[in-house]
C-alpha cells in the first residue's frame, strides 16, 4: 500500500513550473559584482524586506521583516531600493526565453511561470527533462540569475517539483513516482491549500500530501470544495488545471497601495498619497477599458491597523477627479488627527467594461464624455512623456515627497545614472548592468 | 514607364543637387506637353517622394525612403514596392543579436580610448558568450566590472587595455568574463 503509485503513467502531460530564486535580490546581484555572495535585501523605500538573497535568508531574514530588525540580525546586509523597472524588464525576458521552447507559457507572477511542453520531445529532439534542463541553462546564461525548475504531469506537481530543491534545482516528478514525493510533503506546502484547510485536514487525521491524495474522490467532494478537488486530481497526476496563455485583461478588482517613508500624520500629505493611488488605479483601469462602481480607500496605521471608506457611484467611473472629489468629505471622518500612518491604498471594485449603455436623466452625459476625452488625452501625453506628466493637483504633495526621497538615495541606481537623451521618467527598455571602466 | 520618368528626375536631382523645373522635366522625359510633366509630378507627390512649395516649384521630400540594405544604388532606385522593404532592418535588430541576453552599460574612464570607446558612451553587451581572442569583454576583476580586450596567447589569457597608460591584467585565478561587447553607441 505504502509504495503503490497513484497513477501508472509518467507524463500524460508535461508541465514545467519555473521559479526565480530570490528573484529581485538575485537580479541585483547579477548586475553588480560587489553584491555577489553577500546578504542583499530589497525594499529600502518601504522600510521592510521585499526580497532577500539566499545569503540573507540563511541568516534568518524573512519577507516583510522590518529593516531595523534585519540590520540587527545581519549587520553587513546591503539594503537596496526596489528597482521594479529592471525587474520587470528581466521578467519579460525570462518569459521570452521559455517561449523559445513552447508558446504555451502562463506568466503566473513576475518571477514564476508555467509552461506546457507536452508532445515537444520530437520537434526538439530532446526528452522532457532535457528540455527543462536546457531552458534552465539558457535562463542562467542569458540573464545571469538562477531559476528552479520543476517538471510534472500537472501544474500542482510541477510546483511541488520546483520547490523541492531550491536554488538552482531541477526536479522531475513523473506521475508514477509522485507518491514518493508527496509522502514527504506536509499539507500546508501544497499550492492552494491554506492554513485553514490544513488545520481542518489535520483534524481529519491527515499529515502529508499523500494522505490527502489517497482519500477517495467521494470523501474529498463531501468534505471540501471544488478547488480542493482540482488539487486532489492534480496531485494524483491527472491534469485538470490548464496552462493559461492569454494575457490577463479582465480584472475583478484593481488595487494600488503605497507605503511612504517616514510614516506621517500630515493630513494633506496623506490625502495626496491617496489621490496618487487613485490616479494610478484609474490609469490601469482605463488601459483595460474598465470602470468601477465601487471604490474602497483605506489608510494603514503604523501598527498595521486599517481604516477605510467605501464609495459607491451611481455611474461607473475610471476618472480620478470624480473619485477624489467624492472622497473629500469622507476623508474628514477617515483621517484621525495624531494618528501616524504608513501607507494608503485604493481598490476599484465592481469593474465593468467602460462603455456607456444608456443615458441617465440626471447625468449630463455630454459632460462625462468630455471628461473621458480629456483623460484619453492625458493618457496619450503620459505615454509619450512619461507617467504623471499630467496629474491632479491633489497628488502633487506626494510627488514632492518622492523628490526628497530621491535625494536621500532611496531611488534605484538606474534612475540616477542616465544616458544622454534619457530622463528621469523615460529610459531605454534594456536592463542596465551598471558602469564599467 | 512612370518609374523611368521618376528615375530620370531622381538622377537629375543627384547630378544637379536641385529638382528640375517642369520644362526641364519635359526635356528629360521627352514629353510634348507640360501637362504630362505635371501628371508625373502629381504621381510622385502622391507617392510621398516630392512636394511643391508655395510658388509651385518642386521640392524633394522623401526621395529615397528607408535606406535599403540590399541592392546597389545604380541597380535599385527605391521602388515603392512593399516587398523591397522586407529586406530592411531596424536599428535595434542591427545592434542587438540575442535580445534576451543583451544589456547596456555606461562607460567611465579612459582605458579603452584607443578602441574608440570614451567616458559616457553606451555599450551593448551580450551575456553568456564564450569570448574569442580580440573581443572586447566585460570581466569581473576585484568585484568590479572592467572592460578590456580579451587576449589569448599560447593558452594564456589576459585582459588588454586600449590605452598605454594602463597595464595588462593577468588573472591569478580563473578569469570571470560576464559578457562580450557587441556595439558602442554615442549620441551627440
Amino acid at each position: 500500500m505504502i509504495d503503490t503509485p497513484l497513477t501508472l503513467s509518467d507524463f500524460p502531460k508535461a508541465i514545467l513550473h519555473i521559479d526565480g530564486d530570490a528573484f529581485f535580490a538575485s537580479c541585483e546581484q547579477s548586475l553588480e559584482p560587489k553584491l555577489k555572495g553577500r546578504p542583499v535585501v530589497t525594499g529600502k523605500e518601504r522600510n521592510i524586506v521585499a526580497s532577500m538573497s539566499y545569503e540573507a535568508k540563511q541568516r534568518g531574514v524573512t519577507r516583510g521583516m522590518a529593516l531595523q530588525e534585519v540590520r540587527k540580525l545581519c549587520p553587513d546586509v546591503v539594503v537596496l531600493p526596489s528597482d521594479y523597472e529592471t525587474y520587470s524588464l528581466l521578467s519579460k525576458r525570462f518569459f521570452d526565453i521559455v517561449r523559445r521552447y513552447t508558446s504555451a507559457v502562463e506568466e503566473y507572477s513576475i518571477d514564476e511561470c508555467f509552461a506546457d511542453i507536452t508532445g515537444l520531445q520530437r520537434p526538439h529532439r530532446m526528452s522532457y527533462s532535457e528540455i527543462a534542463k536546457r531552458i534552465q541553462t539558457e535562463l542562467d546564461r542569458d540573464l545571469g540569475t538562477s531559476f528552479s525548475v520543476g517538471l510534472g504531469p500537472t501544474k500542482v506537481l510541477a510546483k511541488v517539483a520546483s520547490k523541492w530543491n531550491k536554488p538552482s534545482g531541477l526536479t522531475v516528478i513523473p506521475g508514477n513516482y509522485a507518491h514518493r514525493y508527496l509522502a514527504k510533503l506536509p499539507l500546508e506546502k501544497i499550492w492552494g491549500i491554506g492554513p485553514q484547510t490544513t488545520a481542518y485536514l489535520e483534524k481529519e487525521g491527515l499529515r502529508t500530501a499523500l494522505d490527502f491524495a489517497r482519500r477517495s474522490e467521494e470523501w474529498v467532494k463531501k468534505k471540501l470544495t471544488k478547488p480542493h478537488l482540482e488539487i486532489w486530481f492534480e496531485l494524483r497526476g491527472e491534469s485538470v488545471l490548464p496552462v493559461v496563455t492569454e494575457e490577463k485583461t479582465d480584472y475583478q478588482s484593481i488595487s494600488k497601495m503605497k507605503t511612504f517613508r517616514p510614516s506621517s500624520s500630515d493630513k494633506a500629505f496623506i490625502f495626496a498619497q491617496l489621490s496618487r493611488n487613485i490616479e494610478n488605479a484609474c490609469i490601469k483601469a482605463r488601459r483595460y477599458q474598465l470602470a468601477a462602481r465601487e471604490v474602497i480607500c483605506f489608510l494603514r496605521t503604523q501598527n498595521f491597523e486599517h481604516h477605510g471608506v467605501e464609495l459607491t457611484f451611481s455611474r461607473k467611473t475610471a476618472l480620478p477627479n470624480e473619485i477624489v472629489n467624492s472622497l473629500k468629505e469622507h476623508y474628514e471622518r477617515l483621517y484621525r488627527p495624531g494618528q501616524i500612518y504608513r501607507a494608503t491604498g485604493v481598490i476599484l471594485t465592481k469593474l465593468e467594461q467602460d462603455v456607456i449603455r444608456q443615458l441617465d436623466i440626471f447625468d449630463a452625459v455630454l459632460r462625462v464624455e468630455r471628461m473621458r476625452k480629456l483623460f484619453a488625452g492625458v493618457d496619450a501625453l503620459d505615454r509619450r512623456f512619461g507617467k504623471h506628466t499630467v496629474t491632479l493637483g491633489s497628488s502633487l504633495a506626494a510627488d514632492h515627497h518622492n523628490d526628497q526621497l530621491r535625494e536621500r538615495g532611496d531611488s534605484a541606481k538606474r534612475k540616477t545614472i542616465l544616458f544622454k537623451g534619457e530622463n528621469e521618467r523615460q529610459r531605454l527598455a534594456i536592463p542596465f548592468m551598471g558602469e564599467v571602466g | 514607364m512612370t518609374s523611368s520618368g521618376q528615375s530620370k528626375i531622381l538622377s537629375y536631382y543627384k547630378n544637379h543637387r536641385r529638382m528640375p523645373s517642369f520644362s526641364e522635366i519635359m526635356t528629360l522625359c521627352g514629353y510634348k506637353s507640360k501637362n504630362a510633366a505635371h501628371r508625373l509630378v502629381q504621381r510622385m507627390i502622391k507617392a510621398g517622394l516630392v512636394e511643391k512649395d508655395a510658388s509651385g516649384r518642386i521640392l524633394p521630400k522623401n526621395l529615397w525612403g528607408p535606406i535599403p540594405v540590399i541592392g546597389t544604388v545604380e541597380a535599385g532606385w527605391p521602388s515603392p514596392a512593399e516587398e523591397e522593404l522586407v529586406d530592411t532592418m531596424s536599428l535595434d535588430a542591427y545592434l542587438i543579436r540575442n535580445k534576451e541576453a543583451s544589456f547596456i552599460m555606461k562607460v567611465k574612464g579612459n582605458s579603452m580610448k584607443d578602441a574608440g570607446i570614451f567616458p559616457g558612451d553606451m555599450v551593448i553587451v551580450e551575456r553568456g558568450r564564450d569570448p574569442k581572442d580580440g573581443d572586447i569583454v566585460i570581466a569581473e576583476v576585484d568585484r568590479e566590472w572592467t572592460m578590456k580586450y580579451f587576449r589569448k596567447r599560447s593558452g594564456k589569457i589576459y585582459l588588454d587595455p586600449a590605452n598605454e597608460q594602463y597595464s595588462k591584467i593577468i588573472p591569478k585565478e580563473e578569469l570571470k568574463v560576464a559578457a562580450v561587447v557587441r556595439a558602442v553607441i554615442r549620441r551627440y
